[in-house]
């Protein structure tokens, strides 16, 4: 019996492109469940629909059938605005193109998610602060994007993303512009925020190294979960 | 907010050169558009100026038929006692100023020519006009009725009570009938009630007139020569009400008309006694009005141009920004405080320009010469272009181009509020 929390909850959720003209099954009665402190890999080849499945997962896109429930509510019933407000409080993200905000500095980058929860000023710095210096970016904490390596833009990002204290955190093929050794810092980094803290983390990838480092690994084909492997943490 | 507003400040500049340039063409229509509008507005209110000083007044009592009929039959009865009652109507009026004023014809040895022949207090005229300081040669007549000009007769002797017989005339006039100071001009009309008027008068000064029309036809006399020569004692064709402040003509028109209804006097403004003029000027303004336009449509192109690349340049952030719980509403707040702000500061820069430029007109004014100094001179105007410093033009300025701010940046708000996350996230 899993004992551990539900964090997300997908039930037969499917998304087709161009319904009208040629429709294309990003993704096929898709249902899968998430628990809490989960360090899992979405993989497959491109065009498996690992991408759409955390887009229906993060609230940004909408299934064309199915139901995605996070936390026991139903996001796909929520409004726009409701689903804003919930990303905000609830979900983290990572981008594979960092896409931190340019005429930021780190400290900015990560206080900004914070700033927009209506946090107290006091915590918004000092959280900012201590997410850099765990990412190891206390050097680098009133630099801007375009002073800093992939690597360290990537490690901003996490630490934007747990800025809010979400649920769970999303990583779109976060490691894929990155160097080997950056890409294995920032597994690391993530592992141990998985470990110590229980943060659940969520990637779609096809890069070997973050499948290596997963507890559960799931393929997908052609818009539908091939197999779902959970291994020993 | 301040998050909003550093943000906002910041990304303008993330691309220096191209937001300098924005600025700059704002910049540069503002100072472009006030400054047409500065030596529109400077021309006419000297004209208006020179108009009401000289020719109506800013306020003019007179006679309900003299419009209809301007000839000295239609003066009316003037005296200590009526002005006194006059100066009660409003504490804004500084001061009233009496005018007889026909036209007759001024003949010298050479020839004819039709003359608009005003009876004057020049003292009273100095304060509104500085007629004395207009004076180019030779000396204005004696005056030495320092009250309502009605006493004509204590002013000076001689057979007609009033001597010597002196005229002072306009420089245009002068030269066209080759008068000088000593010569002795011929004045032929009719008076009240035809009445035989004719005098000769010595030419004792030459005036120089600011508005050419009168500068080719103007003879001045003393009121009570005046009154004297066309058989109206103690009549007035119009009593010219100097207000304190020149914003106070319509406050003080509406009052006097109010106290003088009932009577056969009535009150009008410089506006209702000069409307060709008004016409005019509108007219005028319409143009640079229309240039103006022209001026910001083209500007707000290029503006929206900068706006449009910046909105596509950024579709991916904006995507992010929305993904990590933005609301599109602050997004579009940041995106119209950022257009706002590349307005704001090329307002201020074109308020400085223009500032700059329009104080050294003051300071310098345009002198035109040659065939353009003659047919602005035809319509009456002084050679020069005058620049007015009137804060609502640099406000209105202010204002178009926040609207245009606003309105360009319903573009960027409007692609925002339709923004499909996925596909900017992708973009």
């Amino acid at each position: 019996m899993n004992k551990k929390k539900e964090v997300i909850r997908t039930e037969s959720v499917s998304k087709v492109y161009n319904p009208d003209t040629i429709p294309v099954h990003a993704l096929r009665e898709v249902s899968v469940r998430f628990d809490e402190g989960e360090f899992t890999s979405i993989v497959g080849p491109s065009g498996s629909g690992k991408t759409t499945l955390l887009n229906m997962i993060g609230g940004l896109d909408e299934p064309s059938s199915g139901q995605v429930f996070v936390h026991g509510q139903e996001i796909t019933a929520m409004s726009d605005r409701e689903r804003v407000a919930f990303r905000l409080e609830h979900i983290g993200f990572v981008f594979q193109y960092f896409n931190l905000i340019p005429v930021f500095t780190a400290r900015e980058n990560v206080s900004f998610v914070m700033f927009l929860q209506h946090r107290p000023e006091r915590e918004i710095r000092e959280r900012a602060e201590q997410l850099l210096v765990e990412m190891g970016l206390e050097e680098k904490m009133d630099s801007r994007p375009a002073e800093m390596s992939g690597g360290e833009q990537q490690r901003v990002a996490v630490a934007r993303a747990l800025a809010s204290r979400p649920s769970f955190i999303l990583a779109d093929e976060p490691t894929a512009n990155l160097d080997t050794v950056s890409a294995m810092n920032l597994l690391d980094m993530m592992a141990r925020m998985n470990r110590e803290e229980g943060v659940t983390f969520i990637f779609s990838t096809h890069d070997q190294r973050v499948i290596d480092r997963a507890r559960r690994v799931i393929r997908m084909v052609d818009g539908a979960v091939e197999s779902d492997e959970f291994r020993e943490g | 907010m301040k998050t909003y507003l550093i943000l906002a400040w910041r990304n303008c500049w993330r691309n220096r050169r191209r937001t300098w340039i924005t600025i700059s063409a704002i910049a540069f229509a503002v100072l472009l558009s006030i400054l047409m509008q500065s030596l529109n507005r400077g021309s006419h209110d000297l004209l208006v100026e020179n108009m009401a000083r000289y020719s109506t007044g800013y306020l003019q009592i007179r006679d309900v038929r003299f419009e209809d009929d301007p000839s000295p039959d239609n003066a009316f009865e003037y005296g200590d006692a009526i002005e006194k009652e006059v100066l009660a109507m409003h504490p804004d009026v500084r001061m009233v100023i009496p005018r007889i004023q026909t036209f007759m014809l001024a003949a010298d040895d050479e020839g004819t020519k039709g003359a608009l022949v005003m009876g004057v207090d020049p003292e009273r005229e100095q304060v509104l006009n500085g007629l004395m300081d207009q004076l180019v040669e030779g000396r204005f007549f004696s005056w030495k009725d320092g009250g309502s000009g009605n006493d004509g007769g204590s002013v000076n002797d001689g057979s007609s009570g009033i001597e010597p017989s002196e005229a002072v005339v306009s420089a245009g006039l002068a030269e066209r009938m080759e008068l000088a100071p000593g010569d002795t001009l011929a004045l032929i009309g009719q008076g009240r009630f035809g009445m035989s008027a004719s005098g000769l008068f010595v030419v004792s000064g030459i005036v120089k007139l600011p508005v050419v029309e009168m500068d080719r036809q103007t003879v001045y006399l003393s009121l009570p020569q005046a009154r004297y020569l066309l058989s109206a004692e103690e009549h007035v064709t119009s009593l010219l009400l100097l207000p304190r402040h020149k914003r106070d003509t319509d406050d003080i028109a509406q009052t006097v008309r109010t106290k003088l209804a009932g009577t056969e006097l009535t009150v009008a403004t410089w506006e209702e006694l000069m409307p060709d003029l008004l016409e005019f000027i509108k007219f005028d303004m319409a143009g640079s009005y229309v240039l103006s336009i022209i001026l910001y449509v083209v500007i707000g192109f290029g503006f929206f141009g900068t706006v449009l690349t910046l909105t596509l340049e950024r579709r991916r952030e904006f995507g992010v920004l929305l993904s990590v719980g933005l609301k599109r509403r602050l997004l579009s707040l940041i995106i119209f405080l950022e257009t706002l702000m590349v307005s704001v500061t090329g307002v201020l820069i074109g308020w400085l320009l223009t500032t700059g430029v329009l104080l050294y007109f003051v300071q310098n004014p345009i002198q035109l010469t040659g065939d353009l100094a003659e047919s602005i001179m035809d319509y009456g105007w002084e050679p020069i272009l005058p620049v007015s410093l009137d804060p609502g033009m640099f406000l209105s300025q202010g204002l178009i181009v926040f609207f245009l701010a606003v309105g360009i940046s319903l573009y960027p708000m409007a692609k925002i509020a339709r923004l499909k996350i996925i596909e900017a996230s992708r973009s």
